[in-house]
Parts: structure tokens; C-alpha cells; sequence
């Protein structure tokens, strides 16, 4: 065997492991999922159903067509998530890390930091309960508070239930974006900003010219973890609203959830979702990249 | 003479291996999907009352079950239909949750085996109809009838404010006021699940309005959503909760919230389906009940009082659907062990004793057994209420959820949301409802 046959062969059996496992668990799935879509499958068995037909674009029509207006409904949402993310979470997630890593509050640092970091080691599931507890309904701790300040308060409705949906989600994850800005600050070598600081640089300055330059590959990166997770946000919302009422909190994975498992199983239409969100998603991904790129940043 | 020994000491041998082999031939495993109900306060008991004692009168059969609850039980279904690999015994919806299936032929049929048994008799009518199940032939042996519309009367809230039980709508809207003035609600429902409003209360409207078989009108063509009646029957609901007989801030009220609720007295009345009177009931692990024995004879439950509003057709109704129950996997082959096993296990679970267990214990409001003998049972106040509640109505129409699928009832159960919170009209709902239905029909 030749040297370069060896090296191919090595390579192989490094290679083949994570390859099979990739194509077993994402690539597959993923196929399989946008064939699905295209079928009048209505679950039972998969494999050797003589019922099972392609019905082309069905699917995709029925989804874009059906009068409830259900997926434009919930992509609203997923869209008001991602604009909380990419820019509440992640311009607050900058600051506090800047402020954390400057040093610009006196005392408490470790103590801020493990605060704002906490509802990240809290499953959403948990949170979604719990704040399903303190603002929804007529026990809650919220309808409480306002019977303590007006014994007369009345339970009604939140006539907006998103944005107590969106307030939780931009409590929950402004720590995790902080942590990524807190590390990658503390990367930047303190000589340049002590250089900085003896030509006259203010706090502005630092910021504007220093750190922002070189954290401009991490916001591009931040911004595209926040797109992708907030097109696929389902557990929080499920716990705490479950999509209600009216449907007025569901998002696209909710939606592809009850599509699939509520009632009678339209599997081609919770595949067609399934791959719209995905489609969406490489969408306004590239759309940051080509952002990033024509603002000259490099992704890290 | 040795020789002779040792032949017989062979030929004993020989047949002790044979009959070993013979009880292990017969030895049979199932396999078997169960839902266990773990809101339900006797529950934890099923295990040993239901299916060790199946065990233990049955040595050669060995189950291999799976409890799950609530979502988690239709998605293991939904998984092992796709597979191809369902379980021996399931449990079953006649439709509805379990579509999948009935529509799929992937249930046996189960009436050549009930006429081999002579079991027919044993149960009501409606049970032994096919075409109360999806599947259009007899795929499980249902444990009962439910009855979606339970109306609970607490006597104490009403004693309270000085009233006597609503008979008519006309005498609900009357008592909004008092009840409100001594901080009661009028009537409560858990509406933030969206199917309980459709279920549980709307189906029965739109029974009052649009009279017997109206869906099968729909179904062929004869009538639509968009029809006054049915309009009429969701301008009610709009009415209702414009009156405040429920309050649209019941849409914030969690499903497992509501007993609790209506037993600490918020509201005077409360909506909910026949199976929910064992939410109350004693849970005999704990001896502690939501409702006392001795204060539930302070609380009644009845139907839907008489809607006096123009175009309703019907009055004393309810919306009634046979209960969920067993079914066997279609792959077993006829004539096999398999099958017998899993034929004698379906009987146990709705048998006299278990169904007779089952309605001791708050799990079964209303058997498919004709043979149990209420008199000999001790239930307590609200499970005889229960057990009336057919004395309350003298027609049943359809559970809506029941007679359409997925794509026709989820815009109809949102749609019955969006107006109690104002979102959309009731004649928006019934076209979206009736486009839902057509592009359903469309696909089949």
C-alpha cells in the first residue's frame, strides 16, 4: 500500500464514524423530512404503506393558504422573537459584559455576573412554569401584587400576551450572550487600552474604537446563534402559554408540534413547517454573514 | 428387570421434558401500551388491582407494559404506527387522539370474537355499534360512555347569595349580578386549553341549535359552517360571554386549575365533562378528597340549563361519545396464542371487575357493562350524581371533536377563543371553519 493510499485509508476511518453519525442523525432526517412533506402520509406504518403518495406542494400551499392564517400568525411571533434577540439581548449582553469586564460598577462583579448568567442553568421548562405562575391568570402573583395596591383590581386579559413572552425570553438569554462578550473582552490585550488611556482615549472612545473592532466577529456570530435559536424557541412558550390564547403566542415550532401530535396527524404539513423555519433560518443567517462582510467583519 | 428401570426412568423423563415444553409453548408475552390517568386521585392503585391480579389468574401470560399520560401516550402511539411496531393491547380513543389507527385498519376486529364469546349482551348498544368508531368496524372494546357536558352546582356558593340552581339561560344571566356582588364567579371553565370549550360546552350548543345530525348534513353536503344555525350557535357563545355568565378570563384558566377552583367555592357552577367528578372524589391512598363525602351532598351535577334564546331547535341534550377502551394490534395472526392472550386480557380490562373498579374509584363515570351492580357499590355523593346525570337529558348529538378531524375542529377551537376575547366575529370563525372543512374534504 502506498503512502497516499495509507493517508486516504487513515483518513477514511477517521473520518467515517462522525459521517455516519452526521448522516444518520442530521442528514437523513432532514431529507427524509422534506420527502415527507411532499407525501398525503397520515401516519401508521412508513416504510412499505401502499397508501403513502406524493402530492407535490400540497403541503406548502395548504400551510401558506389555510384560513386561520396560523403560520403567518405564528412566523409574526418568531420574528418578534429574533428582533428581541438579535437586538435586545445582544445590545444588553455587550453592555453588561463591558460594564462587568471595565470594571465600572465598584464592588459585586462575581455577584452580577453569576445573576445575570443564572436563568441559563434553569431548564426553560421550569421558567415557563414559573412565570406562567406569576403572570398569567387570576391566582397569579402578579394579580396579587395589584389586589395589594388596589383591593378592587379586576383580572382581565392581557390584550398583547406576547410581551410578557418576549420580556421572559430577553431575561433568560441577555446572560448567556454576556458570558460569550465577557470572555472575548477579556481577550483584548490591557496594554492597548492602557496605550489607550495615557493619548487621552475616554470610556467612549474604548468602546467605540477598541472594543466594539474586535468584537465584531462575535456579534456576527452571537446574532446568528440568536436567529437560529429564536426560529426554533418552542419549550419556554409551551410551558407558559402553550401558544394561547387564540393562538396569539404560538410560534412556527408550536405550530409544527400541534400539526403533528394534536388531534389527527398531518405529518406533510408539521414536515412542510419544519422546513420552511429551516429555510427561513439560512435566509436571514446569510443576510447577517453578507452584513457582517460588507460592514468588513470576520465571523469567529 | 434393570433394563426395564431404566426404560421407565426414560420414558418418565421424556415426558416431563415434553410437558415442560408444552408450558413453555404456552407461555405468552404481550406487550401493551396503557394510559394511566395520574390526575386521577386512586390511580396508583391500578397497578396492583388491574394488572397483577390479571397476572396472577393468568401464569402463562407475562405483560410488558408501558404507562404514559397526557401527550407523551399519543406520541409513543404515533411513533410505534410509524414503525409498524404497535403493541399487542392499547389502549384506544374511538376516534379523535387515535385516528391514526382506526383510519389505518391497524386495529383488530374484534366482533368475530365477541360473537364466539356470546359477549354482546353483556354490554350497551352504543359499544357494540362500528360506526361509533373511526375505524367503521368494532376495534376496541369500549370501558364506557362519557357524557362532555357536566354542569356542577355548587349549593353552597348559590345558598350564599340567596339562589336556587339556574333552569333556564334567562335565570343564569340573572344571578351574574348577586354572585358578583358576594365575589363569586358565575360559571367557571379551565379555557386556556382550547379544546374544552368545544367539547366540553360548544358541541352541546350547536347540538341545541342545529338539531339532531347535523354534522352528518355536513359531512354529505347538505349544510355548512356558514349556516345561521350554526352562526346562531356561536353568536351564543358570544353571548355568554358578553353577558359574563363566563368570563373571558377563563381563557387564562388552566385545565388542571379548575377543580381546585370550583372546590374552594370561586364560582357558582362549573363546565367540565362527566369524568372530571373523580378529580373530587376521596383518593383512597391518602384518604383526602377535594370535596369532602360529607359536602359533596352540597353539590350537584346536571346539564346545560335550558338555552330560552330564538332558533334553538333542542333543549335537555348533551353531547355524549363512547369512552376510550382496549384494542388489539391487527398483525396478531387468527387462531394464534398471541391473539387468545391478548383477546383474554382486552376481556379482563373490560370485564365486571376492573369496570366495576374503575367506577368505584372515580376512574369511569359511566360503564359499557350492563351487568354491574350499582346498588352494592359504595360511591360517594358526586359519583351518584354522576351516575344520573343521564336522567338529566333525553337526546345526546355529536362531541365535535369526535365526529371531524384535526384540520376542521383546531381552527373552531381557536376560533372559539378568539371571541370570548374579541378577535373575531362569529360569522369570521364559521367561514374560517367552513374553508378549513372544504380544503379537509378536499385532501380525502
Amino acid at each position: 500500500m502506498t503512502i497516499n493510499n495509507e493517508r486516504r485509508l487513515s483518513y477514511a476511518v477517521l473520518v467515517a464514524p462522525a459521517l455516519i453519525i452526521y448522516l444518520a442523525v442530521v442528514a437523513f432526517p432532514t431529507i427524509f423530512s422534506v420527502l415527507l412533506s411532499l407525501t398525503n402520509y397520515n401516519g401508521g406504518l412508513i416504510f412499505g404503506n401502499p397508501n403513502i403518495r406524493f402530492v407535490g406542494l400540497d403541503s406548502y400551499i395548504w400551510m401558506l393558504t389555510e384560513p386561520m392564517g396560523s403560520f403567518y400568525k405564528s412566523l409574526g411571533n418568531n420574528l418578534l422573537i429574533v428582533a428581541v434577540s438579535v437586538f435586545g439581548q445582544i445590545p444588553l449582553g455587550f453592555g453588561l459584559a463591558y460594564i462587568l469586564s471595565r470594571k465600572l460598577i465598584a464592588r459585586g462583579n462575581k455577584f452580577f455576573q453569576t445573576m445575570i448568567y443564572l436563568p441559563n442553568v434553569i431548564s426553560s421548562i421550569i421558567i415557563g412554569v414559573l412565570f406562567n405562575a406569576i403572570i398569567y391568570g387570576r391566582n397569579s402573583v402578579l394579580m396579587e401584587v395589584k389586589k395589594m395596591i388596589n383591593p378592587q383590581a379586576v383580572f382581565a386579559l392581557n390584550p398583547n400576551p406576547m410581551v410578557p413572552v418576549l420580556v421572559v425570553i430577553l431575561w433568560m438569554f441577555t446572560g448567556f450572550y454576556m458570558i460569550i462578550f465577557l470572555a472575548n473582552l477579556q481577550r483584548i490585550d490591557p496594554s492597548i487600552i492602557e496605550a489607550a488611556r495615557i493619548d487621552g482615549a475616554k470610556e467612549w472612545d474604548i468602546l467605540r474604537h477598541i472594543s466594539l473592532p474586535a468584537l465584531s466577529g462575535v456579534i456576527i456570530t452571537t446574532a446568528i446563534l440568536a436567529i437560529s435559536g429564536s426560529l426554533k424557541s418552542f419549550d419556554l412558550i409551551y410551558a407558559m402559554t402553550n401558544g394561547g390564547p387564540a393562538g396569539q403566542t404560538r410560534v412556527l415550532s408550536l405550530f409544527m408540534y400541534e400539526s403533528a401530535f394534536r388531534g389527527a396527524p398531518n405529518y406533510p404539513l408539521a414536515n412542510a413547517i419544519s422546513t420552511v423555519m429551516v429555510l427561513i433560518s439560512v435566509v436571514l443567517i446569510i443576510v447577517v454573514q453578507r452584513l457582517g462582510k460588507a460592514f468588513g467583519t470576520k465571523e469567529e | 428387570m434393570r433394563f426395564k428401570r431404566l426404560s421407565a426412568l426414560v420414558v418418565a423423563m421424556l415426558l416431563l421434558l415434553s410437558m415442560t415444553a408444552v408450558v413453555a409453548e404456552e407461555q405468552v408475552e404481550l406487550r401493551v401500551l396503557n394510559y394511566l390517568d395520574m390526575a386521577s386521585p386512586n390511580s396508583a392503585e391500578e397497578g396492583k388491582v388491574v394488572w397483577e391480579a390479571f397476572e396472577t389468574a393468568h401464569p402463562n401470560i407475562k405483560l410488558v407494559i408501558q404507562n404514559e399520560f397526557n401527550e407523551p401516550f399519543h406520541q409513543a402511539t404515533e411513533a410505534y404506527a410509524a414503525a409498524g411496531n404497535l403493541p399487542d393491547v392499547m389502549y384506544v380513543w374511538p376516534s379523535g387522539r387515535s385516528t391514526t389507527l382506526h383510519t389505518n385498519n391497524l386495529l383488530k376486529d374484534l366482533k368475530p370474537l365477541i360473537e364466539r364469546d356470546g359477549l354482546a349482551s353483556s354490554y350497551i348498544a352504543l359499544a357494540m355499534d362500528p360506526t361509533q368508531q373511526a375505524s367503521g368496524y368494532i376495534s376496541m372494546l369500549s370501558n364506557g360512555v362519557t357524557a362532555t357536558n357536566a354542569f356542577f352546582v355548587n349549593m353552597e356558593v348559590l345558598q350564599d347569595a340567596g339562589l336556587e340552581p339556574a333552569k333556564t339561560y334567562s335565570e343564569l344571566v340573572a344571578q351574574v349580578p348577586v354572585l358578583a356582588a358576594k365575589g363569586y364567579d358565575t360559571v367557571l371553565m379551565a379555557n386556556q386549553d382550547s379544546w374544552v370549550m368545544q367539547s366540553c360546552l360548544f358541541s352541546l350548543i350547536a347540538g341545541r341549535f342545529c338539531g339532531e345530525g347535523w354534522e352528518q348534513k355536513i359531512l354529505n353536503g347538505e349544510a355548512k359552517f356558514t349556516d345561521p344555525d350554526f352562526v346562531a350557535a356561536l353568536n351564543f357563545v358570544k353571548q355568554i360571554y358578553d353577558d359574563k355568565v363566563i368570563d373571558p378570563a377563563t381563557l387564562a384558566v388552566g385545565y388542571g386549575e379548575g377543580p381546585g377552583l370550583f372546590a374552594t367555592n370561586t364560582a357558582a357552577y362549573y363546565i367540565d365533562g362527566d369524568w372530571r367528578a373523580g378529580a373530587f372524589i376521596t383518593d383512597a391512598s391518602t384518604g383526602e378528597a377535594l370535596i369532602t363525602p360529607e359536602r359533596q351532598a352540597n353539590f350537584k351535577i346536571t346539564v346545560f340549563p335550558e338555552i330560552d334564546v330564538e332558533g334553538v331547535k333542542l333543549n335537555r341534550s348533551n353531547t355524549a361519545v363512547l369512552a376510550t377502551g382496549y384494542a388489539i394490534n391487527a398483525a396478531l395472526e387468527d387462531g394464534s396464542a398471541k391473539l387468545e392472550a391478548a383477546w383474554e386480557l382486552v376481556k379482563w380490562l373490560v370485564g365486571k371487575d376492573v369496570l366495576t373498579y374503575r367506577l368505584s374509584t372515580g376512574g369511569l363515570p359511566s360503564p359499557s357493562r350492563t351487568d354491574i351492580d350499582y346498588a352494592s357499590l359504595d360511591l360517594e355523593p358526586l359519583q351518584v350524581a354522576n351516575a344520573n346525570l343521564a336522567n338529566d337529558y333525553d337526546k345526546a348529538t355529536v362531541v365535535i371533536d369526535a365526529a371531524f378531524e384535526g384540520p376542521v375542529f383546531n381552527p373552531l377551537n381557536d376560533g372559539l377563543q378568539a371571541i370570548g376575547l374579541g378577535s373575531q366575529t362569529p360569522e369570521e370563525v364559521a367561514q374560517n371553519v367552513q374553508a378549513a372543512f372544504e380544503a379537509w374534504q378536499a385532501t380525502k
